[in-house]
């Protein structure tokens, strides 16, 4: 197979937008549907992918690839869900300032311990050492195959999402964010579906940093920093916070315009590339949250469909 | 003996601009119920103000406090009247409100970087003399921040708990309506509220930048310690950030002694908020706000 007609850039950004879609859907799950505001979501991503980094570079496993990535990319998506777990308790009867604080302070406690750590994770020298679990050639063509599992991943996320829609687990999801006393009332177990939520949604965002990890081969803490959390929550509230296909579009419209866009076709200096498209990058996407949630706050696709035939069927 | 006097003399000097921050961060929590995340590029953008002030009109350390304090008040007040009263004029609801103030937080501290550059940037100060404070050396610059935030949060204290306006503020924190009702006028009042909050932060910043570097991450890096300051002491009042706060820069500095590494203190107290918060329960946060 011959991919000289791709570009290496537009590679790597296909798989940001991936990646990040990814992350989106599943934060769409908490956010979206359950109202959790989870601003920790690099926590759970960058502990799937360090658990990840230091099994498959530190230890001396008797077998090779791809049952060392499987094995590895396997305890990094349990420990990011177990995270999950503990996160989940601690914030299942906080209101969404503590939900802040908690998910904050985890995503912190995972850089402190990446940082910290230096002789499992190798601090801010980083840690290499990495591959894929494969070899069909050259390093552009691994990347490419790379690109279509993670994709292949991440579209059975968005099966997932579009299911849970039309689950009752879904509408009670749903019901939990528009009045929670309420849900509880009813005798549904609000408790037992946070902790099922984020243990889920957190073990699958471990194994995507896993995923990551594997793509750049190399892990720093510089890696692990906020711009994670804020791609996916920009691009599902510009996509629209209800809607699955609201991560897709919005993550698209920013994440793609930038990282393939940007990178791939414009024709700037190369020197902007480095620290002036990067930071331009971040204080647009800062602006475009104030601006959504000020004008339009339920995104480009807007209202769930069930409240826009609820509406329609009450005449309002 | 000495761990306790070190411990006791480095928290409080080296944190006391921590103390400072989550006063200003508190007061606009009680007022408007609202976790203002950009906040922590009010503490950024006071020691960018200060920087430059400082390298651009030559002016020394002490100098420069005012004129930051004014300008960090005036960024404060400009969010609020572009952003946040609008938001609340649209029935923003509150998570959606953090979720503003983030993206504000990312767009200031980014778009910072288009006007003071990228490096890493210094004051330009004379080196600080060294105090000794029981036994330990302390740099005048730190005294001086100690010295700033008792001051600053006696007369904060003294002005929100008695004086008119401070009655005033407690009012409006409680119920608007009703405050409104009494002749109070909310837009002077919270934007009153807004600018301390702002010349509180600013000077934060100022008080961080010229004991280390100024950089885009400065405030952010303070952020979670203020929050969770924020939200444990304020249960009790101005008075409980304050002692919250004194007690956290003790802890910070007392465990960076045993551990020497302050991440580890910082991921120990970490853990400790999140536990305090769990124990509380939703009762907590919902008290701090009034």
């Amino acid at each position: 197979m011959t991919l000289d007609w791709l570009d290496a850039f537009l590679i790597t950004g296909l798989f940001e937008v991936a990646m990040v879609i990814g992350l989106a859907l599943l934060l769409h799950l908490q956010l979206g549907l359950a109202r959790i505001a989870n601003f920790g979501v690099v926590g759970f991503w960058a502990i799937g992918m360090y658990v990840f980094g230091v099994l498959y570079v530190k230890v001396d496993w008797p077998f090779g690839d791809p049952w060392q990535f499987l094995v590895c990319a396997g305890a990094g998506t349990l420990v990011a869900g177990l995270a999950g777990l503990l996160v989940g308790w601690l914030i299942a009867d906080l209101d969404t300032d503590g939900v802040l604080v908690g998910t904050l302070g985890f995503a912190a406690a995972v850089q402190i311990l990446a940082t910290t750590e230096d002789e499992l994770t190798g601090g801010a020298f980083g840690l290499g050492g990495l591959g894929f679990p494969f070899d069909i050639g050259k390093v552009k063509e691994n990347e490419f195959l790379w690109l279509v599992i993670t994709t292949a991943f991440v579209a059975a996320i968005l099966v997932y999402a579009w299911r849970v829609h039309r689950s009752p687990y879904g509408r009670l999801l749903i019901a939990m964010g528009g009045n929670e006393p309420l849900a509880r009332s009813l005798g549904k177990s609000t408790f037992r579906t946070k902790l099922w939520l984020f243990g889920v949604t957190s073990a699958a965002m471990g194994l995507l940093g896993a995923m990551d990890g594997v793509m750049v081969r190399f892990l720093d803490v510089g890696h692990i920093g906020v711009d994670v959390t804020l791609a996916a929550i920009v691009g599902l509230v510009l996509g629209g916070t209800a809607r699955v296909w609201g991560a897709v579009v919005g993550v698209i419209l920013t994440v793609g315009l930038f990282d393939i866009v940007v990178r791939s076709y414009l024709p700037l200096p190369q020197e902007w590339y480095t620290q002036t498209i990067p930071v331009l990058r971040e204080a647009v996407f800062g602006a475009v949250l104030i601006v959504v949630l000020l004008f339009r706050p339920l995104g480009i696709l807007g209202d769930m469909r069930r409240d826009r035939l609820m509406r329609q069927i009450h005449g309002r | 003996m000495d761990f306790v006097t070190q411990s006791l003399v480095i928290g409080i000097t080296e944190n006391a601009p921590l103390v400072l921050a989550a006063i200003g961060f508190a007061l606009l929590y009680r007022l408007s119920g609202l976790i203002n995340v950009a906040y922590s590029e009010t503490i950024t953008l006071g020691a960018y103000f200060g920087m430059w002030i400082n390298t651009t009109y030559g002016l020394d350390f002490y100098a420069v406090l005012i004129p930051t304090g004014l300008l960090a008040g005036a960024l404060s007040v400009g969010t609020y009247l572009a952003i946040f009263r609008p938001a609340k004029h649209r029935n923003v609801g509150v998570l959606e409100m953090i979720i503003i103030s983030f993206g504000l937080s990312i767009f200031l501290r980014h778009g910072l970087q288009f006007i003071f550059g990228y490096p890493e940037r210094f004051y330009d100060v004379p080196p600080p003399d060294t105090i000794w404070v029981l036994g330990v050396g302390v740099t005048s610059f730190r005294l001086l921040a100690v010295v700033s935030v008792a001051l600053l949060s006696l007369l904060l204290y003294l002005f929100i708990q008695r004086s008119t306006y401070g009655l005033k503020i407690r009012a409006l924190a409680s119920d608007e309506n009703l405050a409104q009702v009494s002749g109070i006028r909310p837009l002077a009042v919270t934007v009153l509220i807004w600018f301390i909050a702002g010349v509180a932060g600013g000077l934060a910043g100022a008080f961080y930048g010229v004991g280390s570097s100024v950089s885009p991450l400065l405030g952010w890096r303070q952020f979670l310690l203020i929050l969770m300051v924020t939200l444990v002491g304020g249960s009790w009042g101005l008075g409980g950030v304050i002692l919250v706060g004194v007690g956290t820069s003790v802890a910070l500095a007392a465990m960076a002694l045993q551990f020497e590494q302050v991440l580890y203190a910082q991921l120990v107290l970490i853990v400790a908020f999140v536990v305090v918060l769990k124990w509380r329960g939703t009762r907590l946060t919902e008290a701090a706000k009034v």
